[in-house]
């Protein structure tokens, strides 16, 4: 549910301002429950108006005696469900079995075919049974019984991952036609003090790197000290890289051995 | 490290690459008595056979060619691709005690032993006999096993699913999508990015500019 900011404090000046942007958007609120997709026209069209004044936020107008809390908070959805914390836990005569029937998770080819404001809405469809399911886990630990039907929560995160994946790769299809970038995340290789290259990925922060104490502390360069370390760790690696050669010769050596006088017998 | 990502670890069992698989799976209470973290045992050799070729599955009807019980046919009821074992449903047994407490010895069963894939071979069913078996392509493309001695194709056994669901006896529940919804074609190729089109679509215009941010 959305959260409820009363008018705290009205100043002389700001009231008679933010009591008509109230009963504007009391206004916009009688309207939205006949059209449910004007709704959010208007909730916006408010919300720009409301941030460029900058009152106290003034979602509902307490001033209206008649009407209840309750109702006024559920004037306030932005969808036509209407329920509440029964949401979240499963439909009644699910209760107490030992388990509950699902059906398959979606699959990724299943999920491609899908149009972007189908697939935003099963993602919080698939949340919302998500939460669901954690609740009853809970619950079901709490109570020091099985879960009825663990394989539920399983199958629901993979559904997710899937939609996830579709998306990223809409993304990067689009991203690699339109600019030819591989990676929707900046980063470039580096060195760190111990002379290993990495790829160091970069963060987004509001103020430049010459302002940054914290990042002008961090050191992407080897001091000319660590050379001979370096040069000791790339001969063990050579090392180890013949060494290895080594035991995938012998082990091959000794499968052909075995497996040839088998067939020999036989 | 991500929250999540630690619990998977800590959920998966992790294996050293010299581990030696049993007829138990590794994450049960059995396997963990004969391989604990420290023991350190001898090399056992597996033969490479490739995944393509491999020709054997659950439920298959093959006959033993060497041990105890050469000779007989029986219904593959595991297989195990670690160690190219095969074990078949009341061949090959030999008998324990299980379920012992106190002074009670236990229940006397028949627990089989594994077999390699080389000590079985597949039944043709046109004859009953085992023949070598070869994978080929159907004059559709379907990649199928063929039997070199009659070539008879030999199909692969239908396994009822470990939930016990029969897909074509389904029948949809109150949270299940139908399959006309599922593989209904919503997509249109745009050149809009995902946040653009659910923007559009649900009417939210953006017109606030974001202070300026510093990738490094």
């Amino acid at each position: 549910m959305l959260g409820m900011m009363y008018c705290s404090k009205m100043a002389a000046t700001s009231a008679g301002r933010a009591l008509s942007l109230c009963r504007q958007f009391q206004k916009s609120l009688s309207i939205s429950t006949a059209l449910p997709l004007q709704h959010t026209n208007v909730l916006t069209s408010c919300k720009a108006q409301l941030s460029t004044f900058r009152p106290k936020f003034c979602l509902l107008h307490i001033n209206n005696v008649g009407t209840s809390l309750a109702q006024q908070c559920r004037a306030l959805h932005t969808s036509q469900w209407r329920r509440g914390l029964e949401e979240f836990f499963d439909e009644t005569p699910n209760w107490g079995e030992p388990t509950v029937k699902s059906g398959a998770p979606w699959t990724a080819k299943q999920l491609r075919t899908k149009s972007s404001e189908d697939l935003h809405k099963l993602w919080y469809v698939l949340l919302k049974e998500k939460n669901m399911l954690l609740t009853v886990e809970q619950e079901a630990k709490r109570q020091r019984v099985q879960m009825p039907s663990p394989e539920r929560l399983k199958k629901i995160e993979r559904s997710m991952k899937r939609l996830d994946t579709i998306v990223q790769e809409r993304e990067n299809a689009l991203r690699l036609l339109q600019t030819g970038q591989e990676r929707a995340r900046p980063g470039t290789w580096r060195k760190d003090f111990l002379g290993r290259t990495f790829w160091y990925r970069f963060k987004e922060y509001p103020i430049p790197w010459y302002l940054n104490r914290r990042y002008k502390r961090k050191r992407f360069f080897t001091p000319i000290f660590v050379d001979s370390f370096i040069r000791l760790r790339i001969e063990s690696h050579l090392h180890r890289k013949i060494l290895k050669k080594k035991a995938d010769l012998e082990n091959k050596r000794k499968l052909q051995e075995q497996f040839s006088k088998l067939s020999a017998r036989t | 490290m991500r929250l999540t990502a630690l619990l998977a670890m800590a959920a998966r069992v992790k294996v050293p690459p010299d581990y030696r698989y049993g007829t138990s799976r590794p994450w049960t209470v059995g396997a963990q008595r004969m391989n604990p973290p420290g023991k350190k045992r001898r090399k056992v050799f597996v033969e490479p056979i490739q995944p393509e070729d491999w020709s054997l599955f659950k439920g298959d009807t093959v006959e033993v060619l060497a041990g105890k019980d050469s000779g007989k046919q029986g219904k593959i009821s595991q297989v195990i691709r670690a160690r190219n074992w095969v074990i078949l449903e009341g061949l090959n047994t030999h008998y324990r005690y299980i379920g012992k407490s106190g002074e009670y010895r236990g229940t006397y069963i028949a627990s089989e032993s594994p077999l390699l894939v080389r000590e079985v071979a597949l039944v043709d069913p046109s004859d009953r006999k085992p023949t070598q078996v070869e994978w080929r392509f159907t004059e559709e493309g379907e990649r199928v096993r063929v039997s070199l001695r009659s070539g008879r194709i030999l199909p692969k056994p239908v396994v009822q699913r470990r939930d016990g669901i029969v897909p074509e006896q389904w029948k949809d529940g109150p949270k299940d999508t139908s399959p006309d919804d599922a593989l209904e074609k919503t997509y249109s190729a745009s050149l809009k990015t995902f946040e653009e089109e659910i923007a559009g679509a649900t009417g939210v215009v953006e017109t606030r500019a974001g202070r300026r941010t510093f990738w490094y």
